[in-house]
């Protein structure tokens, strides 16, 4: 071999050492970036592992703990799982025995069962499913159920859950409260007819006695002498009275059994009317001091309601100019509304007493202690209050609230 | 010219309601013919008698067996006395009674007051009322 051709191979032999050199070097280098890779890899399987155990538990939590029964079945209906609760409302215990949840299907809903069945199996899910079911101990039980299918990895669906409230107590006090809506409706309607029949047998007696006493007075014309003109007159009013008393005993008593619903009343327009036919003495002027809102209400009601108090007031006005002025102010809720008078005020010591029935503090012809009971429950069916600030010999205002 | 007194059938029960009545009627220029029945049996009998129909009915509303109501859903559904205008003469303001009697078909529906002289100037005005208009005759 020539010295030419050792040289040519010593070099190949000391390129290809230090060729091998530097892929050991980077062999090297890559094994501790895997190293480091897979430690990585290893510290973050171990706290995904924590964290599923912590899911797991959290969810075996859930499960055992809700208040509502909880089951798991296979697709044909084959129980395979259920907790507490759904042991005590099915009354099954499947570690013991084995539960199709077609035996729990209350006949007359059977229809309705398979068709939220096949649904859940089409779209996966069904929501609010409202019926019966029949328990181990044959009770019937009203059962609310919100399901979804569960699937494997391959999407293929393998099993369905189901979370089933019991909401028996619930329905029944539904079906209570409707049955005792319904005998209420019912004696109100009765209390209604009632006080329309009361009413005209009692006020048919008055009208014979003042058709009586008119002819009476008619036939003895010149003969009487003025006392007994006196007493008959007496009689009369006193049969006006008795009259007014039945007729605002019925008003009072058909409030509340409106059977219209309420709509919007325009107020402004309302007292505008009512000015128009209420008798007001010429030294009584009446002020709007702002335009009135509209409200929901009942409109003939709310009529009544201004009516009285604004009769009220002119009743009670004892000044030489009398003044009532009506003012409206906006609540958050509500509108608030005063009716002022400068008339002879209420004492203190009857602002609470003068909303209870059949009370009023001047014994006269026209009042019968009826009109501020009837202001006091048109207020209330329009969800308002009513109070009054007065000062004897001054004037009184009224306010009351009526909701928007 | 014969001019035909309006012959009116009033039917009520209560004894001075009736009394009531015929003293209006007494006091009034023109002559009216009234029959009293004094309940609903009372007036369908008077009723069968098909040559002496009146030509207006007054009528109240609550009586002993058969009650107003009753009786108008009878005449109403009569061939030979559906014509006939019914005028209610009642106490009560019931707007269920109301809408209940002008849907089975009255003429009128009359509030009895309670002053006697109120009650004569209504009576005096639905007779006038009566006697201007054109009625069947049979």
């Amino acid at each position: 071999m020539s010295q030419d051709n050792i040289d040519i191979l010593q070099r190949a032999l000391k390129r290809e050492k230090s060729a091998r050199k530097a892929a050991e070097k980077i062999l090297e280098e890559k094994s501790l970036e895997l190293y480091n890779t897979a430690q990585k890899l290893k510290e973050a399987n171990e706290k995904l592992e924590l964290l599923l155990e912590e899911k797991t538990s959290q969810l075996q939590g859930v499960f055992e703990n809700i208040n509502d029964a909880y089951l798991i079945m296979d697709l044909e209906g084959n129980a395979l799982k259920m907790n507490d609760a759904a042991i005590d409302l099915f009354g099954y215990d499947i570690s013991k025995e084995k539960l199709n949840v077609i035996n729990l299907i209350y006949k007359p809903d059977a229809n309705y069962a398979f068709k939220s069945f096949k649904e859940l199996r089409k779209k996966g899910a069904f929501t609010d499913y409202t019926a019966r079911i029949i328990t181990k101990s044959k009770s019937i039980k009203w059962v609310h159920i919100n399901a979804s299918v569960i699937y494997d990895k391959k999407k293929m669906p393998i099993a369905a859950q189901g979370i089933i409230r019991d909401i028996t107590d619930a329905k029944r006090t539904a079906s209570l409260i409707e049955e005792q809506k319904r005998k209420l409706a019912k004696s109100n309607d009765e209390l209604q007819e009632y006080a329309h029949i009361v009413s005209h047998d009692l006020k048919s007696p008055l009208r014979s006695i003042n058709a009586l006493v008119s002819w009476i007075k008619e036939d003895n014309e010149g003969k009487l002498d003025t006392a007994s003109l006196q007493n008959f007159t007496l009689i009369e009013t006193t049969l006006e009275k008795m009259e007014q008393l039945i007729s605002d005993v019925l008003s009072y008593s058909s409030i509340g059994s409106e059977e219209n619903e309420k709509i919007d009343v325009d107020l402004g327009g309302v007292i505008k009317d009512l000015i128009k036919i209420l008798y007001v003495p010429e030294h009584i002027s009446i002020n709007i001091l702002n335009p009135l809102p509209t409200v929901k209400g009942y409109k003939t009601k709310l009529q009544q309601l201004f009516q009285n108090l604004i009769s009220n007031a002119i009743k009670f006005i004892d000044k030489d100019k009398g003044l009532i002025e009506i003012e409206c102010k906006a609540l958050k809720n509500h509108y608030q509304f005063s009716v002022k008078d400068n008339g002879m005020g209420i004492d203190k010591q009857y602002h609470k007493k003068i909303f209870k029935i059949f009370h009023t503090l001047n014994e006269s012809k026209n009042s019968t202690g009826i009109g501020l009971s009837i202001v006091k429950k048109i207020v209330d069916l329009h969800d308002g209050d009513i109070w009054l600030e007065s000062e004897p010999g001054k004037g009184t205002t009224f306010f009351f609230t009526l909701k928007k | 010219m014969m001019k035909n007194n309006l012959k009116v059938l009033l039917i009520e029960d209560d004894m001075i309601e009736i009394m009531k009545f015929n003293r209006v009627v007494a006091s009034l220029e023109s002559k009216y013919n009234i029959v009293e029945a004094h309940n609903g049996d009372e007036a369908l009998n008077i009723l069968k008698k098909k040559d002496e129909l009146p030509d207006i009915i007054l009528l109240d509303l609550n009586m002993p067996k058969i009650n107003g109501m009753e009786f108008l859903s009878i005449l109403k559904k009569d061939k030979n006395l559906q014509h006939i205008p019914a005028i209610i003469l009642t106490t009560s303001n019931n707007q269920k009674d109301l809408l209940e009697c002008y849907k089975l078909g009255i003429a009128g529906y009359v509030l009895k007051p309670l002053k006697y002289e109120d009650y004569v100037t209504k009576i005096k005005n639905l007779l006038a009322y009566w006697s201007i208009n054109e009625l069947i005759k049979i």
